[in-house]
């Protein structure tokens, strides 16, 4: 089971890098717009550090981890569920999901990881690069304790992220009028930039609870620069188990809705 | 002309009445970068025992609110739908009308704006509240507010066009536009008002044209200048808006010519 959808997932992946390969000019480009989206943000952040060391507790090494973090959620997102819960709007729209629903293999798992961009992952990498350089600043000794629920706390906010896009993107069964619901997600990942924890009260628990963006950074981040306590860890586990569940049962819940083409 | 733009806006506001919901939506983003940016400069203010640089927590409420009205009102997405035009070969017909393109957009840009407001001045007092903001705004500051916010949006309706025209030589507006939008992320206001902007980029937010289009007419609402202060910005807006506008026609000119309407 798990090997036969590793392998649709990996023909998936080669198909769409192979599409991709044939723009190769626009690779290029596209690595150059990522590279000054990047280099912006991160002057933003330090012109507002140019005014102080630490903001709410976060000294400028451990906002690089942030941010870091920040865009590896954002390219794992933008290259994997991102492109397909797009298309699968599309679907809903113009009723073409009766093909995908008739295929013998998980409709969730056929409308969230059928369609990559992988250009986008260059993200990812210079995410990593940002935490190295966040992890120097730092100058303290890492433990394999810290790197070990980095990676956990990491996959618990990209679970939660794939948990909202695909969420909004099921709400399109009620909304096929709503031109894209998935502006929510756009308007708000811009702030998870930022440390959850600097933001008032409603907006911090937008962030931690319906549009889960902001843990989804902060938390991961957090457990890199090590203040990350066992308690939160536990946190963000069981609440990406619970967001799982309901989405699965909320996609479920949605193609009940789904009259299909001709319907 | 006048009737012109009644008919046009009528049949905007009819198109505009069926998707309710999603111009809602977008209304999110001229709301969601000034409360980041107004949240991180209160942890900022916080740090440093409750100033920075003059502003206060109450300040920064104060500078960002206006710099979401300002924002909102001022902003002009048009120029990112026009690559698509034009590689769809959509401008054809558009070009053969009797009514220049720009003056469709116009209008969109106008019964957006309109709709939206009842959703914008709620949120804006919503966070005035929440975050205590301080306006030092005399009657003057009103007065001057309106023609400051008016040449703003001009302005960045031409500086968009500009770039936009990009699209008749090349197929990638995109790279160009992500290139606009950052610059101006940096200098127009929206990450710091611009006196707090640190030496060299504070000088080169008043030397290009981007401080004029949100950076100058929020600090005029505020309050936060003089009024000679004001009028020298001002000043400065109309320069810029005049040196867009004619780099606008120079550049659409040479760009017809070369359109070759991709699909006709």
């Amino acid at each position: 089971m798990i090997r036969r959808y590793g392998r649709l997932l990996a023909l998936f992946a080669a198909v769409e890098t192979q599409y991709e390969l044939e723009y190769r000019v626009n690779l290029v480009f596209n690595v150059l717009q990522q590279l000054v989206v990047t280099g912006t943000s991160l002057g933003a952040v330090l012109i507002l550090f140019s005014y102080t060391t630490t903001m709410n507790g976060w000294s400028v090494a451990e906002m690089l981890i942030l941010i870091g973090t920040y865009y590896i959620v954002q390219g794992v997102a933008d290259s994997t569920v991102g492109p397909s819960v797009e298309r699968l709007l599309e679907h809903i729209r113009l009723g073409t999901l009766d093909f995908t629903l008739l295929k013998p293999a998980n409709s969730q798992f056929l409308v969230t990881m059928r369609h990559f961009k992988v250009r986008n992952l260059f993200g990812v990498l210079t995410g990593l690069i940002i935490i190295g350089i966040g992890l120097v600043q730092l100058n303290a000794a890492l433990s394999p304790l810290q790197v070990l629920s980095f990676i956990l706390a990491l996959a618990c906010g990209l679970g939660l992220v794939y948990c909202l896009l695909h969420c909004l993107a099921t709400l399109a069964f009620w909304f096929v009028r709503v031109e894209n619901l998935l502006v929510i997600y756009g308007a708000f990942v811009d702030a998870a930039r930022f440390p959850v924890d600097i933001y008032p009260g409603w907006l911090r628990l937008t962030l931690s609870s319906i549009a889960p963006i902001g843990i989804a950074v902060t938390v991961p981040a957090e457990a890199m620069a090590g203040k990350l306590d066992l308690l939160g860890l536990g946190a963000i586990l069981v609440a990406t188990i619970l967001a799982w569940t309901f989405t699965s049962w909320f996609w479920k819940f949605g193609l009940r809705s789904y009259t299909g083409a001709s319907a | 002309m006048i009737a012109t733009y009644r008919t046009l806006l009528v049949g905007q506001f009819q198109q505009a009445s069926q998707y309710r919901v999603s111009m809602f939506l977008y209304l999110l983003f001229s709301l969601i970068r000034p409360i980041i940016f107004l949240a991180a400069w209160s942890a900022v203010a916080a740090a440093r025992g409750g100033a920075v640089g003059g502003f206060t927590v109450a300040d920064f409420a104060g500078y960002y609110v206006c710099m979401g009205l300002v924002l909102h009102f001022t902003t002009a997405w048009n120029a990112y739908e026009f690559e698509f035009e034009v590689a769809q070969g959509r401008l054809s017909p558009k070009l053969l009308r009797p009514l220049h393109p720009l003056h469709y957009s116009v209008v969109e840009n106008l019964t957006w704006k309109a709709f939206t407001a009842f959703g914008l001045f709620p949120a804006l007092v919503v966070i005035a509240i929440t975050f205590h903001a301080r306006f030092e705004t005399q009657w003057w500051n009103v007065a001057l507010f309106v023609p400051s916010l008016l040449l703003g949006a001009a302005l960045r309706f031409f500086l968009g066009w500009v770039v936009a025209a990009a699209a008749f030589w090349t197929t990638r507006v995109n790279a160009v536009v992500t290139l606009f939008d950052r610059t101006a992320f940096i200098f127009a206001g929206q990450i710091a008002p611009l006196a707090l902007m640190p030496g060299i980029l504070q000088t080169l937010s008043y030397v290009l044209p981007f401080g004029y289009w949100i950076g100058v007419p929020t600090d005029i609402l505020r309050g936060g200048a003089s009024l000679e202060q004001s009028l020298v910005w001002m000043a400065g807006q109309v320069a810029w808006l005049i040196a867009s506008y004619a780099l606008f026609q120079i550049v659409w000119r040479a760009g017809v010519r070369e359109y070759s309407a991709a699909g006709a």
